[in-house]
């Protein structure tokens, strides 16, 4: 990871942690949120770190599990990071999906936190294309504590 | 690789400036013109809005005329006949000298009796040309300056019969439509006789092989030499046709889309495929009828039902995706665009961006981005599917951080700066993307960023993947330029196979191609997108 720019580390890293805790509890990613935070889910917009939150815990599944098929980041001219993310998904029984997120990463305060959040399902669904799910619920390494508290 | 990469780098380079090289000695021609001290001499006092005339990327009617020059210069073998010469003259002093006669608040006054005035108070004689009324004004053509002075010397010495005083403005122009359409029909007749002759002369054998072998050179012929169509002032009746006419006009360049009179994107041409590369609509009555351009923008964006139809409704994903009791998903909204100021924006600039990237060059599009741009491509990672993917032309640019290990190459394949994110774009598959199914987010935005996303379809239209369809989702972040367009800071693209059914649901909507007469694009806007200078970035790789 040494030879890695730094946006790379940081966005990956994020990503890492962040789904783990929103495969866990999906209100626990609510902690990389700030309170201007906007939440873009499928064409509506909840505003605040709150609304976010409260969006997330009114998803009806149970259970989810989610496996990354593509990510990419790149620095921005504020010294943000923009981090995109192609996921597949599992929830409950329901058949896998796929699904592509933004996340706008901002340091403050040393800690690096999600400004933005853009969710939308992949509609041109290649669950098809994709090999299955594993049975167990991703586990990324240790990912260092970087989400702010 | 990168040899051949420069080579073709600098061959797009030396395209591209000999077309900027023609249009800036095409204006330089046009300022040393007699026609043009002419003009100056009445612009003095004619109530000339220059503005509207200003179409950096249509051609100068003196263009076309240099273009036939330039075939003057051809070798004495490959000469017109001296019959197409004269009549190559003839018509270049049809389409010089014209001027717009304009009578504020005309409306009022039958036709005849208006004329009549003038004719009585006229120096000399005149033929009106193409007489007719628009919004408040009556309107006609002359053609000769002298005409044009004796009309301008009229102004203020003529009275209605309530003894007020009638005013006549006069301002230079180009030939009204009914002369452009009489020379226009001569005009693809002329670039047919060499295409024509190539055919019938069989013992040119290499000419026809030539053809044989490269189809598109005849039809490229024609579109060069249609390059400049200047439709400025034209009713939208008289567009009708126009692609019979040029039936290979799908790569004319530059469009003057000026004062044309669009009563509403019904009347235009619809269904035919005619992309500018560059447009100027400066003063179409679709954009001054309505009150604000996000109205503008619906009612151009009735020819996009999704973009529409979406917004505000919900689709459950099970008619998206085809997949049943996905009762636990969230239901699938249309795009968030957050206001109608930020939606006509963001949608104007997608179109003009996908205009020219499917139907243009696309080094063009290094306007549109800061000179300290990244751009980065991602296609999915398939870890158990060893085989090749049918989007193997992306997987050489592809910067999946979940394959893509060796940190080198990562860095090399986040693309920064514009030019080299333009020639990466260029090496890119040709594609047709459908408009109509575009959804776009617009997830942040302040006074001077804005952050969207656009997920769509598009189409692969040659290279081994011909007619493969793809879904992508692109993100922009977008920084707004003191002329008020947008400026790409950040452009991120991921493109993966579409599902077979949504294959063939791709542009199935019968909307017409998301072009030319039925768009509105302001003058200004293209302009920006096209040269946003940018400051240097402070941003520290």
């Amino acid at each position: 990871m040494g030879d890695k720019p730094v946006w790379e580390q940081t966005g990956s890293s994020f990503i890492q942690h962040y789904y783990q805790l929103f495969d866990n509890d999906r209100t626990q990613p609510g902690a990389s949120y700030i309170d201007a935070t906007c939440l873009t889910w499928e064409g509506q917009q909840f505003q605040g770190k709150a609304a976010t939150v409260e969006k997330l815990s009114s998803l009806l599944f149970q259970k989810i599990q989610d496996s990354i098929t593509a990510q990419d980041h790149q620095p921005r001219p504020d010294s943000c990071i923009i981090s995109m993310v192609v996921d597949q998904f599992k929830a409950d029984e329901d058949p896998v999906m796929g699904f592509h997120q933004m996340l706008p990463l901002k340091n403050i305060n040393d800690a690096w936190v999600c400004t933005n959040d853009m969710f939308r399902l992949a509609l041109h669904n290649f669950a098809d294309l994709l090999p299955p799910l594993p049975d167990t619920i991703h586990t990324p390494p240790d990912a260092p504590n970087i989400i702010h508290k | 690789m990168e040899n051949i990469d420069q080579v073709n780098t600098l061959q797009r380079k030396a395209r591209c400036r000999g077309i900027y090289r023609r249009r800036q000695s095409s204006w330089s021609q046009q300022a040393t013109s007699q026609q043009q001290q002419d003009r100056e001499s009445l612009r003095s006092d004619a109530h000339v809005d220059i503005q509207a005339r200003y179409a950096p990327y249509a051609l100068p009617s003196c263009h076309r005329r240099g273009n036939f020059q330039e075939q003057d210069e051809t070798p004495v073998n490959k000469q017109k006949p001296p019959e197409r010469r004269m009549e190559r003259n003839r018509q270049d002093e049809t389409l010089g000298s014209w001027f717009k006669i304009r009578v504020p608040f005309g409306i009022k006054y039958d036709e005849k009796w208006l004329l009549n005035l003038i004719h009585k108070q006229c120096s000399v004689p005149f033929t009106p040309v193409e007489f007719h009324y628009e919004k408040m004004e009556a309107q006609f053509f002359v053609q000769n300056a002298n005409i044009a002075s004796a009309l301008k010397n009229v102004n203020g010495k003529i009275y209605n019969e309530a003894n007020e005083r009638i005013s006549i403005f006069v301002d230079p122009c180009d030939a009204p439509h009914s002369v452009l359409k009489e020379l226009r029909s001569e005009k693809v007749e002329q670039i047919k006789l060499p295409v024509k002759e190539r055919y019938d002369a069989s013992q040119q054998s290499r000419d026809i092989q030539g053809v044989r072998s490269d189809p598109g050179m005849a039809t490229a012929a024609i579109v060069e030499q249609l390059l400049a169509l200047d439709l400025s002032d034209k009713k939208p009746y008289q567009l009708h046709g126009l692609s019979n006419t040029m039936p290979n006009a799908s790569n004319t360049k530059n469009w003057n889309l000026s004062n044309t009179e669009v009563k509403s994107a019904g009347e235009m041409d619809k269904g035919e495929r005619l992309e500018p590369e560059g447009m100027c609509a400066e003063r179409n009555p679709l954009c001054t009828t309505f009150p604000d351009k996000s109205t503008n923008i619906s009612s151009i964006l009735e020819l996009f039902p999704k973009l529409l139809t979406l917004d505000d409704q919900e689709t459950s994903p099970q008619a998206k995706c085809g997949i049943e009791a996905c009762k636990r998903l969230p239901t699938c909204k249309g795009s968030y665009f957050g206001s109608d100021e930020v939606k006509s924006q963001v949608l104007q600039f997608l179109t003009l961006y996908y205009l020219i990237h499917d139907y243009g060059d696309r080094q063009v599009l290094a306007g549109a981005y800061h000179e300290e741009a990244c751009f980065s491509l991602t296609i999915p990672f398939h870890p158990e599917d060893p085989a090749p993917s049918s989007l193997c032309e992306y997987f050489k640019d592809s910067r999946n951080m979940k394959k893509l290990k060796d940190p080198h190459l990562r860095v090399q394949l986040l693309k920064h700066t514009k030019r080299v994110i333009v020639h990466t774009l260029c090496g890119l598959p040709k594609t047709q993307h459908d408009l109509s199914s575009f959804v776009v987010d617009i997830w942040f935005q302040t006074e001077t960023m804005f952050c969207f996303s656009v997920s769509g379809v598009f189409k692969e239209v040659e290279g081994s993947c011909q007619g493969c369809v793809r879904a992508f989702t692109r993100t922009f972040i977008t920084t707004l330029t003191r002329y008020c367009s947008l400026c790409i800071m950040n452009d991120e693209l991921f493109v993966r196979d579409a599902n077979p059914s949504e294959t063939q649901s791709v542009f199935c909507i019968p909307v017409p191609t998301p072009t030319s007469s039925s768009m509105h694009t302001l003058s200004q806007q293209q302009q920006d997108i096209m040269q946003a200078s940018s400051t240097p970035s402070e941003m520290n790789l």
